[in-house]
């Protein structure tokens, strides 16, 4: 039986990347203590990465679904909400780690999100013409 | 059977939409959708796209709109390329 790992699933592994940001976010009293915005700072680095790695799996995972339009949905549905939480945790956080990456991070962020965003957009779009939008037969060939 | 290039029976071709759904691949599914690769792709599809439906499609089926045509050949794109990647 081959084991398989779900979208999902790889985003499960990454949230804690967001949750220790808060953490560590919360460990240091002010952004000058030794060590802050270093410690800070090395975990803005895993989150973009996190971050960045989860959208290639995304986007693999998307095209491996194909004319599943709900399913590729899901996948963009899910990739933005992981956005969102780490922007909500930077949003939160960057007041007092105004450096430290944390600004261009939220950024780099926000960019993902907007990238999934318009692709959940357009998938649901085209789940709305397949319902509502009949076109003439044969205008295209089958795609197989 | 596949239609061949030029079929006089198809308004869009199979080697046009080919062409589309690898543009197509180029943006939707680019690792990096920052990338300044992904954003031409994806204006070179849009271009392509609304040529081929104000040149071909809106003169003879008038009532059916762009987002309509893009859409589905978006999802045709898709399915495309989940079968041709399987081959």
């Amino acid at each position: 039986m081959k084991a398989c790992l779900e979208f999902e699933d790889i985003l499960r592994i990454n949230r804690p990347e967001i949750s220790k940001l808060r953490e560590i976010g919360d460990s240091f009293e002010s952004v000058d203590q030794d060590g802050a915005c270093e410690a800070f700072g090395q975990q803005v680095q895993l989150l973009e990465g996190a971050v960045i790695q989860c959208y290639k799996i995304a986007a693999v995972v998307a095209r491996k679904k194909g004319g599943d339009l709900s399913e590729v949905a899901e996948v963009w549905e899910q990739m933005s909400q992981f956005c969102q939480l780490a922007l909500e945790e930077l949003r939160s956080l960057k007041n007092k780690y105004p450096h430290c990456g944390t600004a261009q991070l939220y950024d780099r962020v926000l960019d993902y999100k907007l990238a999934a965003d318009k692709r959940l957009q357009a998938v649901q779009e085209e789940i709305e013409c397949e319902k509502r939008s009949a076109i003439p037969n044969g205008l295209f060939p089958d795609p197989s | 059977m596949r239609e061949e290039v030029g079929d006089p029976e198809r308004l869009v071709s199979r080697s046009e939409l080919e062409e589309l759904a690898d543009l197509f691949d180029r943006f939707e599914f680019a690792l990096d959708p920052l990338s300044a690769k992904a954003r031409e792709a994806e204006s070179e599809f849009e271009n392509k796209v609304r040529q081929l439906f104000s040149s071909r499609i809106a003169p003879k089926y008038p009532d059916l709109g762009l987002s309509v045509f893009r859409c589905r050949v978006r999802t045709w794109c898709r399915r495309f390329l989940q079968k041709s990647s399987r081959q």
